[in-house]
């Protein structure tokens, strides 16, 4: 059984027409399922948890990215329907936007993406630091940025955090995360090239206590933190058009 | 006038890069090709390629397939096929290579062996 999930920023009025397409495409091909539309005062969460409970087998968000991050702790089928175009998650799954989505959704291409677990927490796209000096303690070595300015991030899907694509080609398939520390960026300097890691396994430490990790651009994490890739950990539905 | 046909030298993408404002140490082992513009202590081991740019301070027992070394290196190198050494390189510790290029103006203090570290060791048959 479906159970779409409509982010609360939907409630905006000129999105009643997209979300009209939508809901009839679903009819028309037969997976329409329950709804829940999100208010401020709904916790995400406990709102998709009543619908396991109830006999949902596949979790499909209606909205953007950061709604689609939100869901990514559960271990059911999950699915995205972006409203706009604007979604690089969408683009890397393979799933055009509005209505068309519907069809993908029907297709039901399920894949096994590994997520990222800083923690106790996932994430899907990325976790990043900045502006601090930290130790990154890999097995056997430790690895140190010498510029506190520099921008460190862990990357799995690397949309998100854009990390330069032609310097580091994330795939969420691989089993590995991409540790990428880049320089900053000035108008009289040009950048030079970033430091790129594939690991699996890490421990990130700094001096300074009140600093944070920030995974998914969403939630802020304490240090020291562990580091880790969660292999095929997520299902999720792609389109035929997908980036991996 | 000579073929550079070091495959170390245009590596396009590698799997790790040290780049030139990060210090590593310890023991950096891999799999893949290595790209290091940075400051690395201890030991490195690599089954494939690797390359040291002009900016990368090296203080480490180094071993790999190839390498293509521009940057300042203190320590030992095992290269298991060809080595090679620009003008730019600083090199103090002594080199085991297949096959070793080096370019004029280079520095290299220590001693040098020429072997072939891929060839079958043969065992000589008792009469």
């Amino acid at each position: 059984m479906y159970f779409y999930i409509y982010d609360n920023f939907l409630a905006d009025k000129k999105y009643q027409t997209q979300l009209y397409k939508i809901e009839n495409r679903l009819v028309d091909l037969g997976i329409k399922g329950r709804t829940n539309r999100m208010t401020l005062l709904k916790n995400m969460s406990e709102v998709v948890n009543d619908g396991i409970r109830q006999g949902a087998k596949t979790i499909v968000v209606i909205g953007n990215d950061s709604s689609f991050s939100k869901i990514i702790n559960l271990i059911v089928d999950l699915g995205l329907i972006p409203i706009d175009g604007n979604s690089k998650i969408a683009r890397l799954l393979g799933m055009p936007a509005g209505a068309a989505a519907c069809e993908v959704l029907a297709q039901r291409i399920i894949k096994n993406l590994d997520l990222g677990l800083a923690g106790k927490q996932y994430f899907l796209d990325s976790a990043s630091v900045e502006g601090e000096r930290v130790n990154i303690k890999f097995n056997n070595w430790t690895i140190q940025n010498t510029d506190a300015k520099q921008k460190i991030s862990f990357n799995n899907l690397g949309v998100l955090s854009n990390v330069n694509k032609n310097i580091c080609a994330c795939d969420p398939t691989d089993g590995r995360l991409e540790l990428v520390i880049e320089e900053p960026t000035s108008f009289f300097k040009s950048p030079s090239k970033p430091t790129i890691i594939k690991f699996s396994h890490v421990l990130i430490e700094c001096t300074n206590t009140s600093s944070f990790l920030i995974t998914d651009e969403s939630t802020k994490l304490k240090m020291p933190l562990v580091i880790q890739v969660a292999s095929r950990h997520l299902k999720v539905i792609v389109g035929s058009g997908r980036l991996f | 006038m000579f073929k550079d046909d070091n495959p170390a030298k245009d590596i396009k993408v590698a799997d790790t890069i040290i780049g030139s404002s990060v210090k590593v140490e310890g023991d950096f082992i891999s799999d893949h090709d290595i790209i290091i513009d940075g400051q690395v202590i201890g030991n490195i081991k690599t089954k494939n390629n690797l390359k040291i740019g002009i900016s990368a301070v090296v203080k480490a027992e180094i071993t790999a397939k190839n390498a293509y070394i521009s940057g300042s290196v203190t320590g030992n190198i095992n290269i298991m096929e060809k080595l090679y050494l620009t003008e730019k390189s600083v090199i103090k510790g002594n080199v085991k290579a297949t096959v070793l290029t080096i370019e004029q103006g280079a520095k290299f203090n220590g001693q040098c062996q020429m072997v072939d570290l891929n060839a079958p060791v043969v065992e000589e048959k008792k009469k």
